[in-house]
C-alpha cells in the first residue's frame, strides 16, 4: 500500500456487518475503510461550482476485509470558469475475496471555460473481486435541451432543470 | 481463431514447453567486432558515434543527451527501477561488420537462433523484406523492389543517418526530445540500430514493414531508435515483434520511437514485446497526427521483468484520429506498466484506448494513462475501455487513468473492470465436456479477442499459442 493509502485520523471506518451511507457534503480528502467482513458503504457527493470555484475531491475507497462492497458517486456541474477535480481510487488488499466495488465520476461542463479532472484509480491485490470504474466528461446533450425548450421551456430552464436531474441522488 | 489455436497446442515443438528454455539458446558472443566495455561515460559515447562515422551534430546531440540523462532522477512513479545497474550494461554492440545481403550470408549460428525463435513460418513469406535487429545492429536486410520503385525507404536508423543526413536532422529528437525523459535521454546518447522509414506522398505500402528485435549478448543493453515519416495520403503498417534468450542478469532495453503522420496518412505500428524475464523495458513511443491523419497503435506485452510503456499521440490537425489496442500479460516476477497518452490539441478530433490485461502467479499488470483536451480541441471525443483479468489470488492490477479536460464541447468517458474467471462460466464449459484447463484457455481467449483479432493473421496465431503456452498448468 502506498503512503497516501495509510489510514489517516480523518478516516472513516466501516465495521463488520455495517451498512453505512455517506454524503461527501464539501470537497476534500476522504478515507474510507471497510474494516469487516460484510460492511458495505453507499458513498454519493454532488458539486456544483460557478464563478472561480476550484472544487477538489479526493477519495481513497479502502477494503481490508473479505465480502465487503461498496457503491461511490461523484457528480459534479461545473459552470464559468471553475474547475472540478475528482480523484477517487479503490484499494483491495490482499486476501479480501469476494469483494465488490464501483466508483463513477461523472462531470458536466457547462461552459467553455471550465475545466474538469477525472482520476479514478483502481489498486487490486485480491483476486475474488468485482471491481470496475467510470468516468465521463461533456456538456449537456443538445438534444436534451432541444427536447426541453420544444415543449415550452426557456433555455435556461431547461438547462437548469437538467442539472438538477443530474445531481439528484438516485 | 481461438478455436482452432487451441489445437495448435498439442503440436507445439517440445522445446516451446520447457519453462527453464523459453525461446533459444544464448550464443556466445566470441565473434562479436565491437565489444565496448560495460559502462556509460562521455568517452564511450564518442566512441560510439567515431565507429559509426556521424555527423558533428548527432555527436553534439548525443553528449548533451548524456548529460540530461545524468541529470535526471530516476522516476519512482511507476515501477521499481532501483535495482538497474548502468555501470554493468554494455552500450554498443556490432556482430557482423557488413549489412548481409542474402540469408545465405547470414552467419550461420544467427541464422539457428532465429529458427529457434519459431516465428519463421510467419516471415518467410516476407523474408525479402524483413530487416532483423540481432543485437544492435540490422544483420540481415533487403527491400523489395517494388517499394524501391515508390520511393519507399525502409533502413536501418544508421544507414538512414548516411545516407539521407538532411531529413534524418529535420525529424530526429523533434517529437521526444532527449530531455523527455531520463530512458529517451539515454538512448539519444546511445542510440544504435532500430528502423527509418519514409513513405513518400501518397504511397500505400500494402506489405507491413516487419523488423524482428533480438538481444544476445549478455547486459547488452539495446537501444533502438526509430523514425517513421508518412507523408501526405501515405498509407503503412510497420511491426515489430520482440524476443530473448536467458541470462541472468539484467538487460536494458530503453528505445525510442517518433512517428510523423501528415496530412490524410495513415500509420499502424504492431509490437509484439516478448523479451526474457529479466530484461528491463523502458520505451517512450509517440506519434504526431496532422489533419485527417491516423495513427494506431498496438501494443502486446507478454515478456520482460519490467515494462514501462506508453505509446502516446498528438492529435494536432484537426479531424486527426488515434488509437491504441494495448494487452499485457504478467506472470510470475513481472510487472507491465503499460497505458497509452492522448493529446487532442485540434478540433473534431477522436481516440480510442482500450487495454486489457492478464495477471497470474502473482504478477502484476498497470494500466497507466492520459487523456488531455486543449481548450481549442472542440468537438473531441475519446473513450477509453480497460479490462482486467486477475487469475489467482496473488497477482495484482492497478488502474491510474487521468482525464484532463480543458473544453466543454467533448465527450470524454472511462470504463475499467477487475475481474476473474467466473464460477459459473467454467462450471458451463466443464458441463459441456471442457476439461478446467481448455475451459480457461478459451476464456482468456475469449477475453482478448477484440484486440487479437485486429492483428495480421499470423500474429494472431502466434498470439493465442503463446497464450496457451503461458496458461498451461495454470489450474491451481
Amino acid at each position: 500500500m502506498t503512503a497516501a493509502e495509510a489510514p489517516t485520523l480523518a478516516a472513516i471506518q466501516i465495521h463488520e456487518n455495517e451498512r453505512r451511507e455517506i454524503v461527501l457534503e464539501k470537497p476534500g480528502t476522504y478515507h474510507i475503510e471497510l474494516i469487516g467482513p460484510g460492511a458495505h458503504a453507499n458513498i454519493h457527493g454532488a458539486f456544483l461550482t460557478t464563478g472561480k470555484d476550484e472544487c477538489e475531491v479526493n477519495l481513497y475507497i479502502l477494503h481490508k476485509a473479505p465480502h465487503t462492497s461498496a457503491q461511490t458517486t461523484l457528480k459534479g456541474v461545473a459552470k464559468d470558469h471553475s474547475h472540478i477535480r475528482f480523484f477517487g481510487r479503490i484499494g483491495i488488499a490482499p486476501n479480501c475475496p469476494n469483494t465488490q466495488s464501483f466508483l463513477e465520476e461523472r462531470v458536466l461542463l457547462l461552459s467553455d471555460n471550465a475545466k474538469a479532472e477525472t482520476i479514478p484509480e483502481l489498486e487490486i491485490l485480491s483476486d475474488d473481486v468485482k471491481c470496475s470504474h467510470a468516468a465521463s466528461i461533456s456538456r449537456i446533450p443538445e438534444e436534451h435541451l432541444f427536447y426541453l425548450q420544444s415543449r415550452g421551456l426557456t433555455p435556461q430552464v431547461a438547462e437548469n432543470l437538467v442539472v438538477e436531474g443530474f445531481l439528484e441522488k438516485q | 481463431m481461438s478455436r482452432f489455436a487451441a489445437k495448435h497446442t498439442t503440436a507445439l515443438d517440445d522445446s516451446l514447453k520447457d519453462e527453464s528454455y523459453q525461446h533459444g539458446f544464448a550464443f556466445s558472443t566470441d565473434q562479436y567486432k565491437h565489444i565496448i566495455k560495460p559502462g556509460l561515460n562521455e568517452h564511450v559515447v564518442r566512441e560510439i558515434s567515431h565507429i559509426k562515422n556521424e555527423p558533428e551534430w548527432m555527436l553534439k546531440l548525443r553528449l548533451e543527451a548524456l548529460k540530461q540523462f545524468e541529470a535526471k532522477p530516476t522516476p519512482t512513479w511507476g515501477g521499481n527501477l532501483s535495482e538497474i545497474n548502468y555501470d554493468q550494461i554494455r552500450y554498443y554492440l556490432r556482430p557482423t561488420d557488413r549489412q548481409e545481403k542474402s540469408w545465405a550470408d547470414v552467419p550461420k549460428e544467427i541464422q539457428e537462433t532465429f529458427d529457434r525463435i519459431g516465428v519463421p513460418e510467419a516471415e518467410k513469406k516476407y523474408l525479402a523484406g524483413v530487416k532483423m535487429q540481432y543485437d544492435s545492429e540490422v544483420v540481415y536486410g533487403s527491400l523489395k523492389k517494388t517499394w524501391e520503385k515508390d520511393g519507399v525507404i525502409f533502413l536501418s536508423m544508421d544507414e538512414g543517418l548516411a545516407k539521407y543526413p538532411d531529413l534524418v536532422r529535420e525529424y530526429f529528437g523533434k517529437l521526444i526530445p532527449s530531455g523527455d525523459n531520463k530512458f529517451a535521454a539515454l538512448n539519444t546518447a546511445v542510440w544504435s540500430g532500430g528502423s527509418f522509414v519514409y513513405v513518400p506522398k501518397g504511397v500505400e505500402v500494402k506489405m507491413p514493414l516487419q523488423t524482428y528485435f533480438r538481444i544476445n549478448a549478455p547486459n547488452a543493453g539495446q537501444f533502438e531508435r526509430t523514425l517513421i515519416i508518412v507523408d501526405e495520403g501515405a498509407k503503412v503498417h510497420y511491426e515489430e515483434g520482440c524476443t530473448a534468450p536467458s541470462f541472468s542478469s539484467n538487460s536494458l532495453h530503453s528505445a525510442v520511437v517518433e512517428i510523423f503522420v501528415k496530412k490524410g496518412a495513415r500509420c499502424q505500428y504492431t509490437t509484439i514485446q516478448n523479451w526474457y524475464k529479466n530484461i528491463y523495458n523502458l520505451v517512450t513511443k509517440r506519434a504526431r497526427v496532422e489533419e485527417e491523419g491516423e495513427m494506431i497503435w498496438t501494443d502486446f506485452n507478454m515478456g520482460s521483468k519490467l515494462t514501462m510503456k506508453y505509446p502516446g499521440f498528438l492529435l494536432v490537425g484537426k479531424g486527426a484520429r488515434g488509437e491504441t489496442l494495448s494487452m499485457a500479460l504478467a506472470g510470475s516476477g513481472q510487472h507491465q506498466d503499460t497505458g497509452s497518452k492522448a493529446f487532442h490539441l485540434a478540433p473534431h478530433t477522436s481516440s480510442i484506448i482500450i487495454s486489457k490485461s492478464i495477471s497470474k502467479n502473482g504478477g502484476r499488470t498497470s494500466y497507466r494513462g492520459l487523456v488531455h483536451v486543449a481548450p481549442n480541441a472542440y468537438d473531441s471525443k475519446n473513450t477509453v475501455i480497460c479490462d482486467a483479468l486477475l487469475l489467482d489470488p496473488q497477482s495484482r492490477s492497478d488502474t491510474y487513468p487521468t482525464d484532463r479536460i480543458l473544453n466543454s464541447q467533448v465527450q470524454i468517458q472511462h470504463e475499467a473492470t477487475v475481474s476473474k474467471i467466473g464460477e459459473e462460466q467454467l462450471f458451463y464449459l466443464m458441463s459441456r465436456g471442457l476439461t478446467e484447463e481448455m475451459a480457461r484457455k478459451m476464456i482468456v481467449n475469449g477475453f482478448i479477442d477484440d484486440v487479437v483479432k485486429k492483428l495480421p493473421l499470423e500474429y494472431a496465431v502466434e498470439m493465442n499459442r503463446l497464450i496457451d503456452h503461458e496458461m498451461e498448468g495454470s489450474v491451481g
